[in-house]
């Protein structure tokens, strides 16, 4: 047996995982905790198997002989895995309360789950432009069923609607970009395509600019850009919890992965002004998805409208690659790890209140917070305070490597920007602080803190939030800001960047 | 020895934390707040014993790599200028405990113990991530002060002084951004500690521009006239405690990063800005001042009141020369004092009668006589009455100003007289004059209250009586750093 093919367990773990739970699902008898907890034990499976790969330093072709290069596991992509498998992890566990209270949910929605981070990680393995197709759209179907998985909702079967139709439409242009860039070059393996760039970029300028962009598009589309943003606040509306949360954090991390490695393979040689487009999406999704934000008044709908702000922010970082910085990459990957966090806690506080009501979570429902829930309401703020980049939390350090990137690439406006952006930010998530903390509650009843298997994780991220804004070298045992952009840089440098 | 500036630091912030995990109740919380601030208290007092005012350079330092690829150290240490303002801090915060000894909102002395933290970092950072991490964090909790415990529209004031406040550091961040890019430019490796940025050069445009950042920012904490429009609202709806940080520390910091960072970034261009700030404080102080006396909610005059000699001490520093610069440091040191002491005594007039309004006041000197001497010793202080404090300050300060120019000097001695006219009018109207329905039963000063205003009343006479006690101390550092910037004198 080849040795690389240890290389592929982690992959061939989560899909056969997959279609056991396809199987387990057509059995009456299985509780859907059990089917909770063996999806779970299948991604930790995965996720063990994936984390001694890392650090190795080498980039591997698994089976070379069937897939040609089609498909290689590095640092950068294993790096992904183990964000994409540890996020999912703390997905399910976070909404555990939530989906046990909904009826619902069965096995298959655990098969379509593991079958998404399947896609996600084609994704980031892929080094050539069908298979990230492949990637794209297998982890795409999958969620667009689980957007749409409460079947007598109708907002969740608008949102799945809209984020279909609107989404394999952009998946198309990702094909045609494809099938142009093959006509130039003769084939849609990344290395061959930038080898391509470098050597005959400068006569091909157009039609490869043209054709990158088409790429762009189904990218931006994925993450939320504007103007491709129009889904966005539906679809994390009309969703399910769970999956608002997976597709704001992991899903976008995933989305990130193709287009760092896209970005860096395309356009960071220079000669196809892709940094001239980006900026462009990059001020207009700044602009745009703080004037969204600003105006909504369920929370959901907030986090949604911010949530295109963050992906504004990593398109800064995305935007400068080639630019000069050598740590453009980090700053991003470090920023996804920072909204992963901030996010997954306050999506997850929210979903743990929402467990017991149907009703849309808005500010005011956050009146006197403080004073029921003092500890919650504490996390709550944290993570508050992170997304909105307030210094000592981890937040504050991921906008401050962006913004330094930025500037270190002369992109004055985009730095000053983005830090303007982030002005307007503190406006609507001080709202929600502010809410909670103004008001004293009507009924002084304190509501105990339960010490569950949701709220012990929530509070994990809060103290991660803290302590990787904080966590210095100072503190010995605990992995540092420094330490985490160390190991993106180590991911990074297997982009060949 | 080295550590006592960490410990003086994250004491509070150790307490509360410990205390909100376990979230004791509030006899325990108060024990633990007031604790805190005596341990604070006592190590600023060793502090100050080992300081030594001849040596010409930043001592207590302790630098340990924070975030190591972007250069960015937790580096910390004390000079002259913070000594001043730690050594206020932490003389205020145990009389403020004091004052709100019946308060049993747990909030409210989590959120003091926090703001200590906060500002003492923001004093003591050297590195200038490390100063906008506390600058920024120490807003936290006066936001939630003033919004959870204040009164008259206060959560609409806490969200605006919030988001200027906010607004002015964000300003401030792209400049800190960009001058540690400089940095990598020149040296290729990252720096944001102040002395190693202090030597960078740059071309006169861009200079203007970078140290225009800081400048919006400390303009908006003092606040410089223009920059003002939060400074009344927020200080008539914040409650005492906060309101006392607020004026006797915390807009004393947007002097100091006008000293620290101001001068010790861009000393050349200071020298650009000294007109208009100049102007700015002139204006600022007559302003403010003409506010005050049209103002009958006595938190908002003496918001105004504050300004105004913030002003002066804005001014003080910008002239630089030795006399200006000791007399604007001493006067941080005193309104500091005076404020505090007014403040904490409006905070006792809300208390017994519900109201601040003048026109509801008057004729407490009948019933209530030693409330008024130590109202009128206080209220007098802030004019600058000779044998107090703030006199030698005032007084320094215009010597200062007539040294380097004869008009300036002359304008400048208008803040002195600005203030006695709304500082009688006050006098007249509350403690004087016929009594009121509301101060009819007006209670004289317990003991515990004077005990507790005694320490401010006595710091100031002593300041006035003595001041050579203190500023030949601070003359020698002071001097210094006049040479370095190429002052005058």
């Amino acid at each position: 047996m080849r040795s690389d093919i240890y290389t592929l367990l982690p992959m061939a773990t989560t899909v056969i995982g997959a279609f056991v739970m396809l199987l387990l699902s057509s059995s009456k008898s299985i509780t859907l905790i059990r089917y909770h907890l063996i999806t779970v034990a299948i991604l930790l499976l995965s996720l063990a198997l994936s984390l001694p790969l890392f650090g190795s330093g080498k980039s591997i072709y698994p089976l070379d002989n069937i897939f040609h290069q089609a498909f290689i596991v590095d640092d950068f992509s294993i790096l992904f895995d183990i964000m994409f498998l540890g996020g999912a992890v703390l997905t399910l566990l976070v909404n555990t309360l939530y989906l046990k209270k909904r009826d619902y949910y069965n096995g298959e929605f655990y098969a379509l789950f593991l079958f998404t981070i399947f896609g996600m990680m084609i994704l980031a393995h892929s080094n050539d432009l069908i298979v990230a197709f492949i990637g794209l759209e297998v982890a795409s179907l999958s969620i667009y069923a689980l957007v749409g998985y409460h079947k007598n909702n109708p907002l969740s079967s608008e949102a799945m609607l809209k984020y279909m139709v609107l989404g394999a439409f952009v998946g198309s242009m990702f094909l045609l970009g494809s099938v142009m860039i093959y006509i130039l070059v003769g084939s849609t393996n990344i290395a061959d395509i930038t080898s391509f760039i470098q050597n005959e970029g400068e006569s091909n300028q157009l039609a490869l600019t043209v054709a990158g962009t088409l790429l762009l598009i189904t990218i931006l589309f994925k993450v939320g850009a504007v103007p491709f943003h129009t889904w966005v606040l539906d679809v994390y509306e009309g969703s399910p919890f769970p999956i608002t949360m997976f597709m704001a954090s992991v899903f976008k991390i995933s989305i990130f992965a193709i287009a760092l490695r896209i970005y860096v393979a395309y356009f960071a040689t220079g000669v196809l002004h892709g940094d001239v487009i980006l900026s462009i999406v990059t001020i207009v999704t700044l602009i745009g998805g703080s004037l969204l934000a600003i105006s909504q008044t369920k929370l959901k709908r907030v986090l949604a409208g911010s949530s295109i702000v963050h992906g504004g922010y990593m398109l800064i970082a995305l935007s400068c690659i080639g630019l000069g910085s050598q740590l453009a990459v980090p700053a991003v990957m470090f920023y996804l790890l920072s909204y992963f966090i901030s996010s997954v806690g306050a999506f997850g506080i929210l979903s743990y209140l929402s467990a017991d009501s149907k009703r849309a979570l808005r500010y005011e429902d956050f009146k006197g917070f403080a004073d029921k829930r003092p500890y919650l309401s504490a996390m709550m703020a944290i993570f508050m305070l992170s997304l909105s980049g307030f210094p000592s939390t981890i937040g504050f350090l991921g906008k401050f490597y962006i913004f330094t990137v930025a500037i270190e690439s002369k992109q004055f406006i985009l730095a000053a920007l983005g830090i303007a952006v982030a002005f307007i930010s503190i406006y609507y998530y001080f709202k929600l602080i502010a809410f909670m903390y103004f008001y004293s509650s009507p009924n002084t009843k304190k509501e105990k803190f339960k010490l569950s298997l949701s709220t012990s994780l929530i509070a994990l991220m809060a103290i991660l939030a803290i302590l990787g804004g904080i966590g210095t070298s100072l503190i010995p045992m605990i992995p540092s800001a420094d330490s985490l952009l160390g190991i993106a840089s180590v991911a990074s440098s297997s982009l060949g960047y | 020895m080295e550590k006592i500036l960490t410990y003086i630091v994250f004491t509070p912030l150790l307490f509360a934390f410990v205390m909100g995990v376990f979230r004791v109740n509030i006899k325990i919380l108060r024990f633990g707040a007031i604790l805190s601030s005596i341990i604070v208290f006592v190590l600023t007092v060793t502090l100050i014993a080992y300081f030594d005012p001849y040596q010409n350079q930043i001592q207590f330092e302790r630098s340990l790599p924070w975030i190591a690829s972007y250069g960015i150290y937790y580096h910390i240490g004390v000079d002259v200028l913070s000594l001043v303002i730690i050594s206020m801090t932490s003389l205020l915060i145990p009389i403020l405990y004091i004052y709100m000894w019946q308060n049993s909102y747990s909030g409210y002395w989590y959120n003091m113990m926090l703001l200590q933290t906060g500002v003492m970092g923001a004093v003591v950072s050297l590195d200038l991530i490390l100063f906008y991490m506390f600058w920024e964090t120490m807003l936290l909790p006066v936001f939630i002060m003033i919004g959870r415990y204040g009164h008259d529209k206060n959560r609409f004031n806490a969200m605006k002084i919030l988001l200027m406040t906010v607004f002015g550091s964000m300003a401030m961040l792209f400049s800190i951004l960009y001058l540690g890019y400089e940095y990598f430019v020149v040296h290729s490796y990252w720096s944001f500690e102040l002395n190693n940025l202090a030597l960078l050069h740059f071309d006169p445009k861009t200079t203007l521009w970078l140290s225009a950042g800081f400048m919006f920012a400390f303009a908006i904490k003092i606040p410089l006239v223009g920059f003002h429009t939060w400074m009344a609202p927020a200080y008539s709806s914040a409650p005492t405690p906060a309101l006392v940080i607020l004026s006797a520390i915390m807009a004393k910091l947007g002097a100091y990063g006008i000293w620290r960072f101001g001068y010790g970034l861009f000393s050349e261009t200071m020298s650009y800005y000294r007109p208009y700030i100049i102007i700015f404080a002139i204006i600022g102080m007559l302003y403010y001042a003409i506010r005050a006396m049209s103002e009958r909610d006595l938190r908002r005059m003496f918001a105004f009141s504050s300004g105004s000699h913030l002003s002066v001490i804005v001014l003080g520093i910008i002239i630089a020369n030795i006399y200006s610069w000791s007399g604007s440091l001493y006067f941080i040191a005193t309104h500091a004092l005076s404020s505090a002491g007014i403040f904490i005594m409006i905070g006792l007039i809300y208390r017994r009668v519900g109201s601040v309004d003048i026109t509801t006041l008057g004729g407490i000197a009948k019933v209530a006589p030693k409330f008024a001497f130590i109202f009128a010793f206080f209220a007098l202080s802030i004019v600058g009455l000779p044998s107090t404090g703030g006199f030698v300050a005032e007084l320094l300060i215009i010597i200062g100003a007539f040294k380097s120019n004869m008009s300036l000097g002359f304008v400048t001695i208008f803040s002195m007289i600005t203030a006695i006219l709304y500082i009688f009018y006050t006098l007249q109207q509350t403690i004087y004059g016929p009594l009121t329905p509301k101060t009819q039963e007006f209670g004289d000063l317990t003991i515990g209250e004077i005990l507790m205003l005694l320490p401010l009343v006595l710091l100031l006479l002593v300041s006035g009586i003595f001041p050579s006690a203190f500023i030949p101390a601070l003359e020698p550092q002071l001097q210094h750093m006049l040479q370095i910037i190429g002052g005058i004198l």
